[in-house]
């Protein structure tokens, strides 16, 4: 794979099943994000294919706001729309991709707000929320669109540390009810206990790959150094 | 800090309901605008002429003006007609008609009296014509003969001291005679008979009278000069002859009647249009200059066209509107006299052009005065600039928003193309490539037709505009062309000496919004104006189809927009040139602001479903206006101090009612200084509605606050 006039990733290949949830872990710049990025095609793959169910979805032929309203996806940071409350920034994807009538849109929105525990905010602007809360509604969002399988981009790298526990919460409960995700991250913990399996990148490639238990017994010498330098700076 | 959280439903109804009174608000600023309340004052002077006759006709001779009238009154004036002294006179007859020239002057009138003055100092001579009831014209054809016409085909010419008819065994009444000098003249007269003469009257040969004028009476005739003759009819209509230089035919041969485009009543701008005649019993005409005539008649008319006739404007008679006017002559192009019944005399020196101010003097040094005369077209310069400004910034901002979307779009040469298979890209690019030189092969043999050299060149584009649009569209398709006809499905760049090239980075979209906000941003906003009005003729252009386009419709919207801007094109010229001239700086400004939004942005709208357009739509634009409200108020502010250049295509707007209020007062300062309040409220409320649109739009929880 190549992006942007530098390959960042090369000869990855994975495979993640319904239900299951996946760890994406490694050093900055070892192309983490842009793996999880080529799966909803935000970043275009040059080469390589991306199948979601049986379908190759990095094709010209292929309907991408389809597919991407399949996909949910949140960011590092955030990216509610500053301008539209809690509730309008969950109903936009519900009315104008799904069609649906406000009146239906909302009472949705207003389940999805109840999950993430955000239902009181739901008039607030996001302006207003705090880190935590952001990345709650932002999860919500997501998952109002009855995604198959959740992205991650490092959800809680942009939160102070009091706020984290609030999201990976969220996060582990979503794993718990069989969300098929895919969660890029640091929290070297929350992927030992929530992620099914672990994936070790290092400078665009895979470099280690499995249960979660590997992050207690890595195999390679790159992984056992990368966990080292993370337990360094705790 | 402050939380505006409506419900939902309550803030859509907010909005219309702000809509509603956006859009009332704009009409009430469009119905406001005065109707045309300017005064109109006559500029004829009432002069006092010493007599209750009624004065018939009127004669320069001898440095001095005469009036004749009835009961053989004869008035003179050494003076320019200040002051009138009533002459013995040597008849009682009415003289009704008079000539002068060759150093001579001559009367006539009833009874067949006819007076000769050969020289300032000599006596009237009396050379009466006898057994005839009336003369109803004469002629000088030299210093000791004329040419006098009566009823019953009488035609009468006087030379060696005595008088000779001329038979043609005509008996219709001859009403006019006119000499240009002593061997051309012409013979009007009842049922459109119209005769002439190259012989000094010896002969008249029969002159066929347009169709049309029927079984009219032609009443007077004046024989201006060799190119132009003209004659009014008894039914208030014009007869015009003139000589063809193409066709080599004389002035007197073919004769049309003048077709009446406008007549404007007296001081008033409500004119009728296409009438068939002038409504009115024409007694005079008197030919200024070739196409400048002025007219007298029944009813007070007196009137003045300056093209021939095509638009007439009724001048306002300062004796009423009943008075009867026999004659008017001109002594200059705009010192002129007119006489009428019972004594009246009217003197003009400005061809009797309706006066806007009137006759007395006002003191404009004195503010209150000042302020009394300028303020209705302050007024209406103010309501002016208003509208071309709001409907400038709305056209402004629509070409803005579509433009910034041009330039921030993404879609690029590979995008268009990469869904389809490289075989049929490629032959699509053969036929692009094709039809784009097709378009060279049309366009360089107009280009060089033109035969322009060197330096010359660049003004292609206004010589042949047609062909230099397809040299552009030529070049655009034919390099689409080329590109598709090399797709191998990889889409690579170019690489020349280490220098890339990616064509297929290349955006359209952006590529025509560049040529469009670079012409417009490069050239002056004074010379679009001009280009856009004169050279284009834009306001024409849109005013002819949509008046067609609306005629039969009598809805409200259509009645408004019928009402509202096409009766003025110097209006739509305005609001096009500002609309298009913001628009392109506008489109910068939105640019920058949806640039300024962070690219997540996109990607969050894009990553739960919406397609581009939704995601701009719903999501990048919303925040990325809120953001340009600022720099769009500096661009606002320009537009209207801008809107002042629209006075070159003559809209009045404020400061050229502001020209026109100094051109009348001569007061500079109280003038535009009052222009610069003017526009100081405009741009000064403006800028106030924009920070109250700033401070509603703010999103809450973003950017700095002062604290509420």
């Amino acid at each position: 794979m190549y992006s942007g006039g530098v390959h960042a990733v090369r000869g990855i290949s994975f495979s993640v099943k319904e239900g299951e949830s996946v760890a994406i872990i490694g050093s900055s710049g070892s192309g983490k994000s842009t793996v999880l990025r080529c799966i909803n095609r935000l970043i275009e793959p040059t080469e390589g294919e991306v199948y979601l169910k049986d379908e190759q979805i990095n094709t010209p032929h292929a309907n991408i706001n389809e597919v991407r309203s399949r996909i949910g996806m949140v960011f590092q940071s955030f990216e509610l729309f500053p301008h539209l409350k809690v509730i309008d920034n969950i109903t936009l994807g519900l009315i104008q991709v799904r069609g649906m009538a406000k009146a239906e849109a909302e009472k949705q929105a207003l389940e999805v707000l109840e999950r993430v525990d955000m239902l009181d905010r739901k008039d607030a602007y996001p302006g207003n929320l705090s880190g935590g809360q952001k990345q709650r509604v932002a999860i919500a969002r997501s998952l109002a669109m009855k995604p198959e399988v959740m992205l991650f981009d490092e959800p809680t790298s942009a939160l102070d540390p009091e706020l984290i526990g609030s999201v990976l919460q969220t996060i582990r409960s979503l794993a718990d009810d069989g969300m098929t995700m895919v969660v890029v991250t640091h929290e070297i913990g929350f992927a030992r206990d929530v992620a099914d399996r672990v994936v070790y990148m290092d400078e665009g490639v895979v470099a280690e790959e499995g249960p979660s238990s590997i992050i207690n017994e890595p195999k390679t010498e790159r992984m056992r150094k990368f966990l080292s330098s993370i337990h360094d700076e705790d | 800090m402050l939380q505006r959280d409506f419900p939902a439903s309550e803030s859509s109804a907010h909005r219309i309901t702000r809509a509603i009174s956006i859009a009332v608000l704009m009409v009430l600023v469009c119905l406001v605008s005065p109707s045309q309340a300017t005064d109109y004052r006559s500029s004829w002077f009432v002069v006092e002429s010493g007599t209750s006759e009624d004065l018939l006709t009127v004669e320069e001779y001898g440095g001095q003006i005469w009036i004749f009238g009835t009961g053989g009154v004869m008035l003179n004036s050494a003076d320019n007609g200040e002051t009138w002294s009533n002459i013995e006179s040597p008849t009682q007859s009415d003289i009704h008609h008079s000539d002068s020239g060759f150093g001579s002057i001559l009367v006539a009138g009833e009874s067949g009296i006819a007076l000769l003055k050969s020289g300032e100092d000599s006596d009237w001579q009396n050379i009466s014509l006898t057994g005839v009831s009336r003369i109803n014209g004469v002629a000088l054809t030299g210093s000791q003969s004329a040419i006098a016409v009566g009823d019953d085909g009488g035609i009468y010419r006087y030379q060696g001291g005595a008088w000779e008819s001329v038979s043609l065994a005509l008996d219709l009444d001859m009403k006019g005679v006119s000499f240009y000098d002593e061997s051309s003249g012409v013979i009007v007269g009842s049922e459109g008979i119209i005769l002439f003469s190259d012989d000094g009257g010896e002969t008249w040969d029969y002159r066929e009278a347009p169709e049309g004028v029927g079984e009219s009476s032609i009443v007077g005739v004046e024989f201006y000069s060799p190119v132009r003759i003209y004659a009014i009819t008894e039914d208030g209509r014009i007869l015009m002859s003139a000589s063809n230089v193409v066709t080599g035919t004389d002035v007197g041969y073919v004769w049309t009647l003048v077709e009446f485009e406008r007549h404007y009543p007296p001081g008033s701008n409500q004119y009728q249009q296409n009438p068939s005649n002038l409504g009115v019993e024409l007694s005079s005409i008197e030919v200024v200059t070739t196409t400048k005539l002025m007219m007298t008649g029944e009813s007070g008319y007196l009137s003045i066209s300056t093209n021939g006739g095509t638009i007439v404007s009724q001048q306002i008679n300062p004796l009423g509107n009943d008075s009867v006017f026999n004659h008017i002559h001109m002594l200059t192009g705009f010192v002129g006299i007119a006489v009428g019944d019972n004594g009246a005399i009217l003197w003009t020196e400005d061809a009797g052009v309706d006066d806007q101010v009137g006759f007395e003097v006002i003191n404009f040094n004195d503010f209150d005065n000042f302020v009394d005369y300028s303020k209705d077209m302050l007024f209406a310069g103010f309501i002016a600039t208003i509208k071309i400004v709001v409907f400038g910034i709305i056209m402004g901002f629509l070409i803005g928003v579509s433009l910034a979307m041009c330039k921030t779009s993404p879609t690029s040469m590979k995008y268009m193309v990469e869904r389809f298979d490289p075989k049929i890209v490629r032959l699509i690019g053969i036929i692009i490539a094709g039809w784009g030189l097709y378009q060279f092969y049309v366009a360089v043999p107009k280009i060089s037709e033109l035969g322009l050299d060197g330096i010359e060149n660049i003004f292609i584009p206004v010589g042949e505009p047609g062909a230099f649009g397809r040299v552009l569209l030529g070049i655009g398709l034919t390099f689409v062309g080329v590109l598709f006809m090399t797709n191998d499905g990889k889409f690579s760049k170019l690489e020349l000496k280490g220098f890339k090239l990616n064509p297929w980075g290349v955006r359209p979209l952006n590529t025509i919004a560049t040529v469009y906000t670079d012409f417009f941003r490069n050239t002056p906003l004074i010379v679009q104006f001009m280009f856009i009005h004169f050279g284009l003729q834009l306001g024409r252009l849109i005013q002819e189809p949509a008046q067609a386009f609306l005629e039969e419709s009598t809805g409200g919207v259509a009645q408004f927009i019928k009402d509202e801007f096409l009766n003025d094109r110097a209006y739509i010229s305005a609001i096009c040139a500002l609309g298009f001239n913001s628009g392109a700086y506008q489109c910068e400004t939105i640019r920058g602001a949806i640039q300024a939004i962070p690219s997540a942005q996109m990607e969050a709208g894009r990553s739960i479903g919406l397609t581009y357009m939704q995601t701009m739509r719903r999501i990048i634009l919303p925040q990325a206006i809120r953001i340009c409200i600022p720099p769009m108020g500096n661009e606002m502010v320009n537009l209207v101090l801008n809107s002042s250049l629209a006075m070159v295509i003559g809209y009045a707007e404020l400061t050229r009612q502001g020209k026109l209020i100094t051109a009348v007062t001569f007061q500079m300062a109280y003038t535009w200084g009052m222009v610069l309040v003017s526009y100081f409220v405009i741009t000064w409320t403006l800028a106030l509605l924009l920070r109250r649109l700033e401070e509603s739009t703010r999103i809450p929880g973003l950017g700095m606050t002062g604290g509420d």
